[in-house]
């Protein structure tokens, strides 16, 4: 699926406005993004959280596609029955062999890595022809900023608060995309909602494939992260920029590396825009800071490798 | 804190109480109207020196409860209705296996994932099992802040001493209202010895708590057992509170938040001249079926406020045993009637039943 900004300008918006998020939340531009690049040919299933809740505040809706909401746990379960329902369809006549529709499940970080892992999980293996993107900012915002188990090491938030002794999040974050990767799934992609191009050419590719895709963006949510409403986009670049959350896509197994930062930002600096970090700016005797831009230095020094290895697999390939 | 008055939300009252009541682990999860409670803990627990996980579903974390209490501590956690329907499973294991747990439900408006408002509409959840199988969970119902917290502290004894899951049925209104609370006749205590529990066999018989029983005959007696438990729970571990019923003609019958506003009502009633009383169950299971038989035999009839379309008035017409008039009267989806509007309702069955007698 080509992505051109120009032709999307003129498509209509299929998700309305006047819904009910926060102002400067970023996660209304990934709904809308994804629909930009799906169509109207498109089902939602949605997890509970605040994007279920902000477009979907009975009477009214936002989504101007089908959209199905379900519990907290299962909404790669719901889209695999919706998708299970169209082939049963689709093999009866009832559906035209070539019509294309899409598929899409949606949840937050509580939803996906947490509650929703068994069921999304499952739902890869089956082999389902479903896009998966997980919105993640974090931590529960919905109930109100309770950790998740991506909540970064050193965090605060209201079930891991910053005191004296224990300072934030103690534990360190479960890499999902890698998790999602070893499903061996046809497509595999991480996003941030600051780079807008490479997210919906992400879409488009995980659409155009047969089978399962996933695709992990990253959301700043100001009322956790303790930043300025305005600046959600900026402190999503930032985070690109220091590699805490790299831009990259494994496609039927490939690495590819999306976005290199020329300069590389200390991730101090990027926590220094998050309230959440205070307590760790101001005294940081376990050193988790620097604990911090090992893992990063790490995980991207690993990234690369992986990246090179493919390059080397598809030439031999060509070859 | 401890001897003088503080204010607080019922939750964070839930919170403390537990802790003077010895909880040493609580396992919690987010779900709005409860996550100050979860909240608390995450900060009070750790002070302690306690347990405080927040798991990665509700599954988990009343599988936590599971764990901590089979090997004798005391357990807790919290959710609200849709996440307590994820706990049903636990729950059912915890009855068949005799565990005692807290469970607190500050429940909200359903099915389904319906709203974050104050509803009582879990009562057949509570007061039924629950989950699957043939067991009764002790549920007990406060209606003030203060009693959040002096529940809570019994919860734990009852878990113990009938070696139960003890559910607290408090709701979004009661959680996340604030009141004075003393926690001064609370001592800190000291939970009992557990000689059952899972501790490792040193110096003894190695023991089993199980909840498989794959002999047919073996799960009857087991059943038959746990029958036995729950008649003596019957027998000596109803709670209520009666109001005015001396005189009563007319008599309410309500808990938890339902029972405070009809308590204004009742107020105004008398002072308009109707003779109304009201019973207030504080155990919904073993539910105070002897107070409504004997108020059977003396009122007109029974009024029944709850925030559901009608849950609690299924025990209600189980103690009057068809002879009086039981009416329903409430709101639901999260909503709370006003005292006014019950009143109201008291007029009207004054009237209906004042009809059926000319009849």
């Amino acid at each position: 699926m080509a992505v051109s900004l120009k032709k999307m300008s003129k498509n209509p918006e299929l998700l309305a406005a006047g819904h009910r998020s926060c102002g400067g939340c970023a996660a209304p531009a990934i709904l809308r993004q994804t629909l930009h690049v799906a169509g109207p040919n498109t089902v939602i299933g949605f997890a509970t959280g605040c994007m279920e809740v902000a477009t979907t505040i009975y009477p009214y809706t936002a989504w101007k596609v089908p959209y199905v909401h379900c519990a907290f746990e299962n909404s790669a379960s719901t889209i695999s029955g919706v998708e299970a329902a169209y082939r049963a369809l689709k093999r009866r006549g009832r559906i035209p062999e070539d019509k294309k529709m899409n598929f899409i499940a949606f949840g937050g970080d509580g939803g996906t890595y947490d509650i929703g892992f068994q069921a999304l999980s499952g739902a890869l293996e089956r082999g389902h022809n479903m896009l998966y993107i997980c919105y993640d900012n974090n931590a529960y915002m919905n109930t109100g900023i309770q950790r998740s188990s991506v909540t970064p090491r050193g965090a605060a938030t209201n079930t891991s608060p910053a005191g004296s002794v224990i300072r934030g999040k103690q534990q360190a974050r479960k890499d999902l995309t890698a998790c999602m990767v070893a499903h061996n799934i046809p497509y595999v992609a991480q996003a941030s909602v600051s780079n807008h191009m490479d997210f919906m050419k992400k879409v488009g590719k995980a659409l155009d494939i047969d089978g399962p895709a996933f695709i992990n963006i990253m959301q700043p949510c100001y009322r956790g992260w303790r930043h300025k409403p305005e600046d959600s986009i900026e402190v999503a670049r930032v985070g690109v920029e220091t590699r805490y959350w790299p831009l990259f896509e494994v496609e039927n197994g490939r690495w590819k590396v999306n976005y290199k930062p020329k300069e590389v930002v200390p991730v101090e600096e990027w926590f220094k825009l998050q309230g959440r970090f205070k307590h760790l700016l101001a005294e940081d005797k376990e050193g988790v800071i620097q604990w911090h831009q090992e893992q990063i230095e790490h995980a991207w020094s690993q990234l690369l490798k992986r990246e090179a290895e493919s390059k080397e697999e598809g030439q031999k390939e060509a070859e | 804190m401890g001897q003088e008055k503080v204010l607080m939300t019922g939750n964070e009252a839930i919170g403390e109480a537990a802790i003077r009541a010895g909880v040493q682990a609580y396992y919690g999860y987010p779900i709005t109207p409860q996550n100050e409670l979860t909240a608390y803990m995450s900060r009070r627990m750790l002070e302690e020196g306690r347990v405080f996980i927040q798991s990665e579903s509700e599954l988990a974390a009343i599988s936590m409860v599971t764990g901590s209490s089979v090997s004798g501590k005391r357990a807790m956690t919290s959710s609200s209705s849709p996440g307590i329907s994820l706990k049903q499973e636990g729950i059912s294991y915890m009855a068949g296996m005799e565990l005692p747990g807290v469970i607190v439900n500050v429940m909200r408006g359903g099915p389904g994932l319906g709203n974050i408002g104050p509803a009582q509409s879990d009562y057949w959840q509570a007061t039924r099992g629950g989950g699957h199988g043939d067991y009764r969970t002790i549920c007990l119902a406060p209606s003030t802040v203060q009693e959040c917290a002096d529940l809570v502290y019994l919860a734990f004894d009852l878990a113990d001493k009938h070696r139960n899951p003890v559910l607290v049925l408090a709701d979004g209104r009661l959680g996340q209202m604030m009141e004075p609370v003393t926690f001064a006749h609370l001592p800190d205590a000291q939970p009992p010895e557990k000689p059952w529990a899972l501790t490792g066999a040193k110096g003894r018989q190695p023991q089993r708590i199980v909840s498989l029983h794959l002999n047919l005959d073996e799960l009857e007696q087991h059943n038959i057992k746990l029958g036995k438990k729950y008649a003596k729970i019957e027998k000596d571990e109803v709670r209520f509170e009666e109001i005015q019923m001396d005189d009563a003609e007319a008599c309410i019958v309500a808990y938890g938040t339902s029972a405070r506003v009809a308590k204004e009502s009742l107020k105004r009633a008398r002072q308009q001249g109707l003779k109304v009383g009201m019973i207030r169950p504080i155990t919904l299971w073993p539910y105070p079926y002897e107070p409504v038989r004997a108020a059977a035999d003396r009122v007109r009839f029974f009024l029944v406020p709850e925030m559901s379309l009608g849950q609690m008035i299924e025990d209600v017409r189980l103690g009057v045993e068809g002879k009086k008039p039981v009416y329903h009267t409430g709101r639901c989806g999260g909503n709370v009637s006003t005292a006014q509007e019950i009143l109201d309702e008291l007029h009207h069955c004054c009237q209906k039943t004042q009809t059926a007698t000319r009849v």
